[in-house]
């Protein structure tokens, strides 16, 4: 089973991700940063979803703030929590006394070659893990990164949210030599529950599906509100599927380089897909050579309902 | 008949425009611009054309660089030194009108204000001068009509397209200029791809579409090197079918904007799809832009280089 750290700032996707996580894969950690709200509340939210679905996974508190500039948050999407829609137990247990970036690196070493490094939030934590201990890219099996997008972002027209909540850091964390796995914005926004599936979890037994349900219709909600989406994607748990259903998605090897300095671009994956295109087989001038296996499409019905499953069998 | 001045740096592609524009409208006049090649030979080229067909059409002389000055990249892989190779042209008759593009663009369309479609084919140079240098212009003009940019992969950059990455800010001029804007990328023109049996047919046509033919051919011989695609995109035509043949193209509104900034996404044209709903009163960064263009989402490509063929045929 893959031995997996899930870095993370929860939010609704985010919450699946972690439940995901720890019933397909070996959950080692939990680390949380600044995002979809802030760094105080994704730790409480993802101490809450530990507590909520009886999983005893360390969690530590990471960075508050992007390498560069002040904390974007999501509310008008995740609500002024960060995961808004349900009423979650109060933590059981408190964050470790690692910082994440420590924990990051320790559990690396002790797992190394083996631990998939799933980043799911802002990259602050993993670009500053990175620089701290320079032979992080070496241990790791992967990275495997939600954010970015080959096409249309959510938060700017070019940009992704987790991307362009800290595009240095982000930046740091493609050039970094790991083997590297994307699912952007690009595939995640087509992958997500539809009504029907969260009438589904509301159906389940357990306290858990039912507390993901109402979180859930709530996200659905936001979703139509904002997007006019029809589904409540489900962006975060895609980074996990390469290590547990890999046939589920598509990749293609590609170039992405993180837009620092866009006057409407910054924080934008800029992907070469110039190659890529139906019909395509040329060398075209200045192709980039490919840092990671960007996902390009999903077998949405099939993924969602794999998450559904793994929601279900919790208590 | 609507009256059309192309704007434009042949090459190929922009070879099939002209002679479009000039069979399907009313053509007042031509200006030449660097971009696949350097003016002098995108001048020459555009005389070489009228020439060949026999248009009566002026052709004005524009800028040879982009707006902040720099070296242009030149499109010589896919176009040839000569900016039009693989053909014998005709050497022009007469010489370019004794006017700057900019005045060209501005005198025609104080001439036919109201009336007149400007055909934006290569760098956005002339234009964006010319709309600086004339207040006016925008409100002369009926309508301005792009090819370059993309909302999809690129060409010269991942992101990027030549015509736009060749002049990013004069681009951002044209498409924020309040003029109503039809704009058609290069996700789209490079499908529309007149193949070996279209160039077969033009080949056995009259003397410009022979001439057409053997150009034709060139290009889709650089396609095939470069991209590997078989078949020449006619790309440049693609701005004039929709005030030509309108049925054979469909649009969208759509909200575009220019990247100027120096990072590795310059030149693209960023378009908002996120498909945020209006009115919600969000701040930046997630408020919408607002939608400035009639964006091309659709080709019918068998039609479009069917046209063109038979188009090109007409002629003698």
């Amino acid at each position: 089973m893959t031995k997996i750290l899930v870095d993370c700032d929860p939010g609704h996707d985010d919450a699946i991700a972690i439940l995901f996580a720890a019933r397909r894969c070996e959950l080692v950690g939990i680390t949380t940063v600044h995002g979809n709200a802030s760094l105080e509340n994704t730790t409480r939210n993802a101490l809450a979803i530990c507590t909520l679905a009886g999983l005893d996974v360390p969690v530590a508190r990471g960075c508050e703030a992007p390498l560069v500039g002040a904390a974007t948050h999501a509310g008008d999407i995740h609500g002024r929590s960060g995961l808004d829609g349900a009423v979650l137990p109060e933590p059981d247990h408190a964050p470790i006394d690692a910082h994440a970036v420590d924990f990051i690196i320790e559990q690396a070493e002790r797992h190394k070659g083996e631990l998939v490094l799933a980043v799911v939030g802002p990259q602050t934590n993993v670009a500053l893990a990175l620089r701290r201990e320079p032979r992080l890219a070496s241990w790791l099996k992967a990275i495997t990164i939600m954010g970015g997008s080959t096409t249309v972002g959510n938060i700017t027209p070019a940009a992704e949210f987790n991307v362009y909540a800290d595009p240095e850091a982000a930046a740091a964390v493609f050039a970094c030599g790991a083997p590297t796995w994307m699912a952007g914005y690009n595939v995640t926004r087509q992958t997500g529950f539809t009504q029907p599936e969260i009438d589904r979890l509301r159906r389940g037994r357990g306290r858990t599906a039912a507390a993901i349900a109402d979180l859930m219709q709530f996200y659905l909600d936001g979703q139509r509100r904002v997007f006019g989406l029809d589904i409540a994607p489900m962006h975060d748990v895609c980074a996990i599927f390469p290590f547990v259903r890999p046939d589920l998605l598509t990749h293609v090897e590609a170039s992405v380089e993180v837009e620092l300095s866009g006057r409407l671009t910054r924080g934008m994956t800029v992907c070469d897909l110039r190659n890529k295109r139906a019909g395509a087989t040329g060398a075209i001038q200045e192709a980039r050579r490919p840092n990671a296996r960007v996902a390009t499409s999903s077998d949405a019905r099939a993924l969602i309902s794999e998450v559904i499953d793994a929601v279900l069998s919790y208590p | 008949m609507t009256k059309i001045l192309v704007d434009c740096d042949p090459g190929h592609d922009d070879a099939v425009a002209i002679l479009f524009a000039a069979r399907h409208l009313d053509l007042v006049a031509i200006t030449t611009v660097f971009g696949n090649a350097p003016v002098e030979d995108t001048t020459r080229n555009a005389l070489a054309i009228c020439e060949l067909a026999g248009l009566h059409a002026p052709v004005a002389r524009g800028f040879a660089g982009p707006f902040l000055g720099g070296a242009p990249p030149f499109a010589a892989a896919a176009h040839g030194r000569g900016g039009m190779d693989g053909a014998e042209m005709p050497v022009p008759s007469r010489a370019p009108a004794p006017v700057h593009a900019v005045e060209m663009i501005v005198e025609t369309a104080r001439r036919h204000a109201g009336e007149l479609v400007l055909a934006v084919i290569g760098a956005h140079t002339n234009v964006a001068v010319a709309l600086r240098l004339e207040p006016r212009l925008k409100e002369w003009l009926r309508a301005i009509t792009v090819m370059g940019g993309t909302a999809g992969p690129g060409n010269i950059a991942p992101t990027a397209c030549v015509n736009v990455l060749s002049d990013p800010e004069s681009a951002h001029v044209v498409f924020s200029s309040g003029v109503p804007v039809t704009w058609i990328g290069y996700e789209l023109t490079r499908t529309v791809l007149m193949r070996e049996a279209d160039i077969a047919r033009l080949r056995s046509g009259g003397r410009v579409a022979r001439t057409v033919g053997a150009l034709a051919e060139f290009y889709r011989q650089s396609y095939i090197r470069i991209y590997g695609i078989d078949g020449a995109p006619m790309h440049d035509v693609c701005a004039i079918l929709p005030f030509a043949v309108p049925d054979l193209v469909r649009h969208e509104p759509a909200a575009l904007a220019v990247e100027t900034g120096p990072g590795i996404a310059r030149g693209m044209t960023l378009v908002d799809r996120r498909g945020i709903r209006p009115g919600l009163g969000l701040p930046p960064p997630r408020a919408p832009l607002p939608p400035n263009v009639r964006m091309a989402v659709e080709v019918d490509v068998r039609a479009t280089i069917d046209a063109c063929v038979e188009t090109l045929l007409s002629y003698p």
